[in-house]
């Protein structure tokens, strides 16, 4: 029987600060660049343990979700060392319980990987954003290239069953959601990127 | 939403390009991406030594090559992501795995070609190591803006 989403990402937080330690330094930098640019009232989509927090500004005024109970117990320790206004919030990115037009930014760290519908995920993003509203992401996608697109897809296969699938095409999701791509940057190959839309 | 504080000036402001700039990699991780890709040459040169012998159909011996790599390299991922972070060693890590797993096969099923393990295993280290220079170099060519839309609209000077 398959898992559902909580059940995966709550197995998944107990070793997740350790199989992410080397990705979280060598990422850090391109992090700190990207969250800089929150501004006003935003929503942090699936906050994992919190290792992310340390990198927001320190006026940031944020509700961080996840869907994951034993995630945000993790981030709930790491949110009291941030020097962060953050308010945790157990909840599913597919079906927000936020009224429309209720945020200024929307910030995702590789989250529409694992979003079991992406689409209907951005939509729900897309909904909650108040109009003109940015979204930041810091995402890995499906790479245009063919060797590495293959591999992808293959380890996806088996990835799915216990984490994230790793070849999303984030940025058509993105569009298809009915944002305005404004910025597309690579930071690992053509797989890791930023993607910066308005609504 | 309580205690939440709205002080945002228009976000398309927001999506102009940061000032702040990224500093170099730590050598760590520059090192430590060799390592890892001379420790997967190695062991899937190995692992492939030991199984394919110079007597095997070599269209077999590619295929048994390659799935002994993709076995060797998604067991070293679980050892070298935690340290390196996952895509900078997933990739590397897949054409050493998938790609010299195949080419060693090859060559351990040619008589004319067999070679003593020590230099099987040498050339090996010497395969992740170019595997790592060239996906890093493939990096330094792709990494960087894609795509920036003109400006447009009230809210932009």
């Amino acid at each position: 029987m398959p898992i559902t989403a909580r059940e995966k990402w709550d197995w998944l937080s107990l070793t997740y600060d350790l199989m992410t330690w080397g990705e979280d330094r060598r990422q850090r930098d391109k992090k700190r660049r990207l969250f800089a640019k929150v501004r006003g009232r935003t929503l942090l989509v699936a906050v994992g343990t919190g290792n992310d927090l340390k990198y927001l500004p320190a006026d940031c005024n944020l509700i961080a979700i996840d869907i994951s109970p034993r995630m945000i117990e993790r981030a709930r320790t790491k949110a009291r060392r941030a020097a962060v206004n953050i308010r945790l919030v157990l909840m599913d990115a597919q079906r927000m319980a936020f009224a429309d037009q209720t945020f200024d930014t929307v910030l995702t760290v590789c989250t529409f990987c694992s979003v079991p519908d992406p689409v209907q995920g951005l939509q729900e993003v897309y909904r909650v954003l108040k109009p003109g509203g940015q979204l930041l992401m810091f995402e890995h996608v499906r790479s245009r290239i063919s060797p590495l697109a293959f591999f992808l897809d293959f380890m996806t296969f088996i990835t799915r069953k216990f984490g994230p699938d790793l070849n999303r095409d984030t940025i058509g999701n993105v569009l298809q959601a009915g944002f305005r791509v404004q910025r597309e940057e690579n930071v690992y190959l053509d797989i890791v990127k930023t993607i910066e839309a308005l609504k | 939403m309580n205690g939440l504080s709205n002080k945002s000036a228009d976000p398309r402001e927001c999506l102009s390009d940061s000032s702040q700039e990224i500093p170099p990699e730590p050598l760590y991780f520059r090192l430590g991406d060799y390592v890892a890709g001379a420790v997967t040459g190695v062991l899937t040169a190995l692992a492939v030594r030991l199984i394919v012998g110079p007597q095997w159909d070599m269209v077999v011996a590619m295929l048994v090559g390659m799935g002994v790599g993709m076995l060797v390299h998604m067991t070293l991922l679980l050892l070298f992501i935690p340290l390196l972070g996952t895509f900078e060693v997933m990739m590397p890590l897949a054409m050493i795995g998938m790609y010299g797993g195949m080419l060693f096969g090859m060559r351990d099923s040619m008589q004319q070609a067999y070679v003593p393990m020590s230099t099987a295993l040498e050339v090996g280290a010497l395969f992740g190591l170019l595997v790592v220079f060239g996906i890093r170099w493939w990096d330094r060519q792709l990494r960087g803006v894609v795509f920036v839309r003109p400006e447009e609209g009230p809210g932009f000077p």
